[in-house]
């Protein structure tokens, strides 16, 4: 199901019999035809387990089915949305960015440490990601949110990205991440550059930045 | 070496020369950078004493390297400007980033920044080379020339270049002072020739309050 961008703020998925969709909770604009909204208490695949998995990983947004006959219409917040469109590789996002995606995608958390191990999770806790971040594999699309314009810069071997973990807002590939510092004295004396954390992806595939440093 | 990646990031390609940028723009870069905050604005000490003086301190860093470095700000729209060694007066709030060959300072605007909600002093970037704006909503440019003076806003006023005065000119009138206003009682006022930029939004002035 891929989604149409109608304007930077707005997309619009069109929904036919037997395919699922996820969206965040609320997130709907208008729709179409025949479409039903059902709360989805589990938040997502995966039946209890994955449930219990994400509440204790924090990364349990409310999201709600969409099923139907018809198109749909998404936004959230006045934020910029952007479609990516996977095919067979892994995209990593927060959860409170997702706004929508296909049920064909498989849906999982994982945890921050299990990349990087314990520098991994320090890189949770600075880049107020938390512990855990939310992932979707398979063939599909997935509209995310993001406060301003996102960017995509292409990551490739030898070629690395540095990216400011404020503007982070979502990576997909075979990318190894992993937190470099740059404090100084300067930093000590507080005359930082407030550059002094940087998220360093390598490997290939690519990284989304907003221009902006504010979370959603 | 400046360009828009979209309208709200700017991309600056570095070959091992500097810019000057404000402090924690950075949102991503490729290859290798460093940054190193300059005190003061990088004008030595003097201009660290002129810029705590007058309020128009900013927090400016230095990143040199190799590669090209993405900048962006709380999604504001950024504007290019070339400079051919001229002078362009900007509020320091609205300066993301320049050339490390463009000089920097303060100067007094007189009457015109108490309206304008900026203080009384602004900041100027001469020399040759490039500088990035910044603006809330895409800013118009609007040519100024002898024979057409301008007028705009103070709180939509972000910046100016060319050989221009400015005049802060008010309307009020006895329906002002009874709290009927119409919330343009303040103008600024630019003669001469040379180029003003105007965003689509307005901040909160003393001036937009009567």
């Amino acid at each position: 199901m891929p989604f149409r961008e109608i304007n930077s703020k707005m997309v619009e998925a069109t929904v036919v019999p037997g395919q699922k969709m996820f969206s965040q909770r609320g997130a709907m604009l208008a729709y179409r035809g025949e479409v039903a909204f059902t709360p989805n208490i589990q938040g997502g695949q995966g039946g209890m387990m994955s449930m219990i998995g994400r509440r204790m990983a924090n990364e349990a947004t409310p999201l709600m089915t969409v099923e139907g006959n018809g198109t749909v219409m998404f936004g959230h917040g006045g934020h910029h949305i952007h479609v990516i469109n996977l095919s067979g590789d892994t995209l990593y996002v927060e959860a409170d960015r997702l706004l929508a995606f296909d049920g064909t995608l498989q849906q999982g958390t994982m945890f921050m440490g299990s990349q990087g191990g314990v520098m991994g999770m320090v890189r949770g806790q600075v880049t107020g990601q938390g512990l855990f971040t939310t992932t979707l594999t398979g063939h599909g699309a997935v509209a995310v949110m993001a406060h301003g314009g996102v960017i995509e810069l292409p990551i490739a071997p030898g070629r690395d990205v540095h990216v400011d973990p404020q503007a982070y807002v979502a990576h997909h590939g075979q990318v190894r991440n992993k937190l470099s510092t740059a404090l100084g004295w300067r930093e000590m004396v507080g005359r930082g550059s407030g550059e002094g954390f940087q998220l360093e992806l390598s490997g290939s595939g690519a990284v989304y930045v907003q221009a902006s440093e504010e979370k959603l | 070496m400046f360009r828009l990646e979209g309208s709200k990031t700017l991309a600056v390609d570095l070959a091992g020369d500097a810019v000057k940028a404000k402090n924690g723009s950075m949102v991503a870069y490729e290859g290798q950078m460093s940054f190193k905050k300059m005190t003061g604005g990088g004008e030595g000490l003097r201009g660290m004493v002129t810029r705590r003086l007058t309020g128009e301190s900013m927090a400016v860093m230095q990143v040199t390297g190799q590669g090209t470095c993405y900048f962006a700000d709380r999604a504001s729209e950024i504007n290019l400007v070339t400079l051919h060694g001229d002078k362009l007066y900007v509020e320091a709030s609205n300066l993301l980033c320049t050339d490390a060959g463009l000089r920097t300072g303060t100067t007094f605007t007189g009457l015109r920044g108490g309206a304008t909600g900026n203080g009384l002093f602004t900041t100027t970037v001469e020399g040759t080379g490039q500088a990035a704006i910044m603006s809330d909503g895409t800013a118009v440019v609007l040519r100024v020339s002898a024979q057409y003076p301008l007028f705009v806003d103070p709180g939509a006023y972000i910046a100016h270049q060319g050989d221009l005065q400015q005049h802060l000119q008010s309307g009020v009138n006895f329906r002002t002072l009874i709290g009927e206003g119409s919330g343009e009682s303040f103008q600024i006022r630019f003669e001469g020739e040379g180029l003003v930029y105007v965003q689509p939004s307005e901040r909160n002035t003393i001036g937009g309050n009567v």
